[in-house]
């Protein structure tokens, strides 16, 4: 049984705050099942068993079986992996029965998530580069290997974070980091020629494969949600390929 | 062999910091990455399994236990199998097979990028499989839960 303060909100109240939560995960790189699951727990916690929820990677239904439903619906635009918000709205959304907040204090809070400032660049270039550093010696490289992984990583990442405000498409984001890992690779075996290129750009590349869409593509299939499921794998295949292209382009160039 | 199983822990950890993994999920997350691709280094160098097997079992290890850290932490699974399986993707082979077609050698090109593809799918099917089976054992849970009430009643 929900607490009075959840019991006490209007439908239109509840509603907003389902949809808040599920637009919080699906924005921040959750899996289609928990997206719907989280909706319709909160939904139903105030009785509103009637309640279906859709969802793919880039639109949430919210809407009623019957002719005097409300219909909420989201289009998601801009996604990113954020691991923190799905576990703080997964824990958010199963101690809702007992949370004693009212309906703007518990708005107050996912809009509090959804302004959430960006932690600073650094961070990110800082991880990606160890990140890299360290697979290009998990994949059997030696020192030179790992400061030259480390180097392009760092240069790719920096670069993405500084265009970042422009907002590219992924796509052509890691085009573009695929290309600069392999110039910085080419660079470093000019300056050490028996630094081993492809252990240093297998490392370098490792922090842009799609692992993220393409675990939760596997997961949504799993689920029983064929179309999130196509969406996502096709999207990790899409990121591939514009890796690979980024890579190709300036290798071709150097063989050439 | 444990210079690369550690490294593949740092490895998971910076990923897990990419990836905004809460503060104290990191350390077990990092276990995760570190089991899974000891499991799978160990099968491919020490056993000689291929590589398809090794990448398979690696990740029936790594899901196992990140399923269970998401019991014993309480949190979504993802936290721990996202950064937890990145060290067995397949990015060698896929660099190595882009380069052979690069330099017009295309039958080893197209037999690697078939590798680095089968190694993909290994993954793949072993999350399936685990995550498959963490939900009949959820359901089999609440079933024995329902029996014993209705029992009781």
């Amino acid at each position: 049984m929900a607490s009075a303060e959840i019991m006490a909100m209007t439908k239109e109240e509840v509603l907003e705050v389902a949809l808040t939560a599920g637009k919080l995960l699906l924005c921040n790189g959750a899996e289609t099942y928990r997206v719907e699951d989280t909706m319709l727990r909160i939904c139903a916690l105030r009785g509103m068993h009637t309640v279906s929820a859709f969802c793919t990677p880039s639109v949430i239904l919210l809407s009623d079986e019957s002719l005097l439903g409300f219909s909420r619906m989201y289009r998601v635009t801009n996604r990113t992996v954020d691991l923190n918000i799905i576990s703080e709205i997964n824990d958010f959304s199963f101690n809702l029965a007992n949370n004693h907040q009212t309906y703007q204090e518990i708005m107050a809070f996912l809009n509090q998530k959804i302004n959430k400032k960006a932690r600073p660049a650094w961070v990110d270039v800082f991880c990606s580069a160890i990140a890299g550093g360290c697979f290009a010696v998990v994949l059997g490289g030696g020192v030179k290997e790992f400061v030259a992984a480390l180097l392009g990583s760092f240069l790719s990442m920096a670069f993405l974070k500084a265009m970042s405000a422009f907002k590219p498409s992924s796509f052509w984001s890691t085009t573009m980091a695929g290309g600069i890992i392999c110039a910085v690779t080419l660079g470093c075996k000019a300056l050490a020629p028996d630094t081993s290129m492809e252990l240093t750009i297998a490392g370098g590349i490792m922090p842009y494969l799609p692992g993220m869409a393409f675990t939760n593509g596997l997961r949504d299939y799993i689920a029983g949600d064929l179309i999130s499921g196509n969406s996502r794998v096709g999207e990790a295949v899409f990121l591939v390929g514009g890796l690979v292209i980024g890579i190709a382009t300036v290798l071709g160039i150097f063989y050439h | 062999m444990i210079i690369k199983i550690i490294f593949a822990f740092i490895a998971t950890v910076a990923f897990g910091k990419l990836f905004y993994a809460p503060q104290k999920d990191l350390w077990p997350a990092g276990i995760v990455g570190a089991v899974g691709f000891g499991v799978y280094i160990y099968f491919m160098e020490a056993l000689g399994y291929s590589s398809m097997l090794s990448n398979f079992m690696g990740t029936i290890a790594l899901a196992v236990l990140s399923e269970y850290f998401a019991r014993q932490f309480k949190e979504p699974v993802t936290v721990f199998s996202v950064p937890g399986f990145i060290p067995l993707v397949p990015g060698l082979p896929l660099y190595r097979a882009m380069n052979l077609i690069l330099l017009n050698d295309y039958t080893q090109g197209l037999a690697t990028f078939v590798d680095a593809c089968l190694d993909a799918m290994a993954i793949a099917l072993g999350i399936l499989l685990v995550s498959g089976l963490a939900k009949v054992f959820k359901t089999s849970k609440t079933i024995i839960e329902e029996k014993r009430q209705e029992a009781g009643e």
